[in-house]
């Protein structure tokens, strides 16, 4: 066996291993979309307020928002699984085997970004559906999934790092609400422009705005590569953080075994 | 008789005491459940400051809308870490012995639930705190407290309930995610974001019927206006409905659970 297939491998053992568990599958497939559902109609006639972007409805506006949060959801039930194979001893077996140490990290990642990918898509399949218009077109869609994709590996990877710090599934799953904190102290959910004092001043020095805000655009106003290329590259340094940690955390877990 | 039902508050309380002793012990757990209602209180009294804008939104700020939905929140997540801290004794195969012992079922059930709602006062007491030093809107006084405590301690029994029979069923910490979906359908499909006359479709048509839209009233009575008993004993029926039909499922896994 190749390191390739062997990567590969469990890569794809990732991604079986969160499907065929629904436990852990369905609440964070449909959780986004209960948000979406429930923000939409709660926050519909918000879109009346003076200073609101203007959009078609408030499902419009906060789509890409859900994107990114399905992506966040799937990503954590990577480290949750990762943890579950710690506790199980499965990790123990991965690491007497031949296989490189980097394709328990790889396998893991690359099957959390997998998953934030075709989330991405079935998520605007099914909103689509219910009337959404993306002004951007299939591109816009593709960005947005891609995207969320970075972003999956890059929290999937801190979620794989606290796993490896931990070794308890009960804490990943306990922890996983903190890594919305950046989501939500941002425009994710609220423009901007509606928003006064310290908060707004937060939510314009996170990146989390940059990104939202230059995927929603895709969706509410049309194609912008520039506001794309913000939108990739806050992605990408959330991946680079986070795969970082998890490597620190693996050797950090190596070194102590040895 | 009288022996056995001392032998039995005992158990409850050891197991109550332990699930408490968890707390500093396995802090990881715990800490998100905590910090995440005070987090969500600064993110969407932040975020949503807007809202007041709207045409006869009820609150005078975003802050006196959304601190008691957090706070309520923050008593259900106490549930659930309770339930979490159940599954995890089950997958460990401690809580067979406790079942292969002369304990009565109802003292291993009630041990939990009770622990849950002590816990929920760790939430509870840090929101207030955060209520008064950030300038929220206390209507009533003190009163306004005494009605989110209400609220918050009976939560905390629903959810406690609601996730130790979860636990009981699955035998394992992976349904951890369906414990958590459970609360979060059942705040977040009533007023927990917006007043009832703002929503708009479906979210109108449950968020009427949902019992949770009675109990975010109850907790936010004092922040809004003057308490009234008109505004409180609807929140009060629908807790204990709540309460009746969580426990009634925990109580039902308890009896089918297997060493």
């Amino acid at each position: 066996m190749t390191a390739l297939t062997q990567y590969a491998a469990l890569g794809r053992r990732a991604v079986i291993n969160t499907i065929r568990r629904p436990t852990a599958v369905v609440p964070s497939l449909l959780f986004p979309l209960l948000f979406l559902a429930l923000s939409s109609a709660a926050f519909d006639r918000t879109t009346t307020i003076p200073g609101f972007p203007p959009v078609e409805s408030f499902l419009q506006f906060v789509v890409a928002t859900t994107v990114i949060q399905g992506a966040l959801f799937g990503a954590v039930a990577a480290g949750a699984d990762m943890a579950t194979d710690i506790e199980d001893g499965f990790f123990e077996r991965l690491l007497a085997s031949p296989a490189p140490r980097g394709s328990i990290l790889v396998g893991r990642v690359t099957g959390a970004a997998a998953l934030g990918f075709f989330q991405g898509i079935l998520y605007f399949a099914i909103t689509i559906l219910f009337g959404l218009t993306v002004e951007g077109g299939v591109v816009a869609v593709l960005l947005v999934a891609v995207t969320a994709a970075t972003v999956a590996a890059g929290i999937g990877s801190i979620a794989v790092a606290f796993a490896l710090r931990t070794g308890s599934a009960e804490a990943v799953q306990g922890a996983f609400p903190m890594l919305f904190a950046g989501l939500f102290v941002s425009s994710a959910f609220f423009p901007r422009d509606l928003m006064s004092g310290w908060f707004k001043t937060v939510a314009t020095f996170n990146p989390m705005s940059h990104m939202i805000e230059g995927l929603r655009h895709q969706v509410i106003a049309g194609l912008s590569a520039s506001r794309f290329l913000v939108a990739l590259a806050v992605a990408g340094g959330i991946f680079l953080v986070g795969f970082t940690m998890a490597g620190r955390a693996l050797a950090g877990r190596l070194a102590e075994r040895a | 008789m009288v022996g056995h039902s001392v032998s039995s508050r005992r158990i409850t309380w050891a197991i109550a005491s332990r699930s408490l002793m968890l707390i500093p012990r396995v802090l990881s757990t715990f800490i998100p459940s905590l910090v995440m209602p005070v987090f969500l209180t600064i993110a969407m009294a932040g975020a949503f400051s807007g809202l007041v804008l709207l045409p006869a939104f009820p609150a005078e700020k975003a802050l006196d809308w959304f601190i008691p939905m957090t706070t309520v929140q923050g008593a259900a997540f106490a549930g659930i870490t309770t339930g979490m801290g159940l599954a995890r004794d089950l997958d460990s195969g401690f809580y067979d012995r406790l079942l292969l012992s002369p304990a009565t079922r109802g003292a291993l059930l009630a041990g939990p639930i009770v622990a849950s709602v002590l816990r929920a006062t760790i939430p509870l007491t840090l929101l207030v705190v955060i209520a008064v030093v950030s300038g929220a809107t206390f209507h009533a006084g003190a009163a306004t407290v005494v009605t989110l405590a209400l609220a918050s301690f009976g939560i905390a029994l629903v959810a406690g309930a609601w996730s130790v029979g979860l636990a009981l069923r699955f035998k394992t910490q992976q349904v951890a995610p369906l414990m958590q979906t459970g609360v979060f359908l059942a705040i977040f499909l009533s007023t927990a974001q917006m007043p009832l006359e703002y929503l708009t479709g479906w979210l109108h048509a449950v968020a009427r019927v949902n019992p949770m839209t009675n109990v975010l009233a109850l907790a936010r009575e004092g922040f809004l206006g003057e308490i009234t008993w008109d505004g409180t004993w609807p929140g009060l029926v629908s807790l204990a409905a709540m309460a009746a039909l969580t426990l009634l499922f925990a109580a039902r896994q308890m009896r089918r659970v297997i060493p």
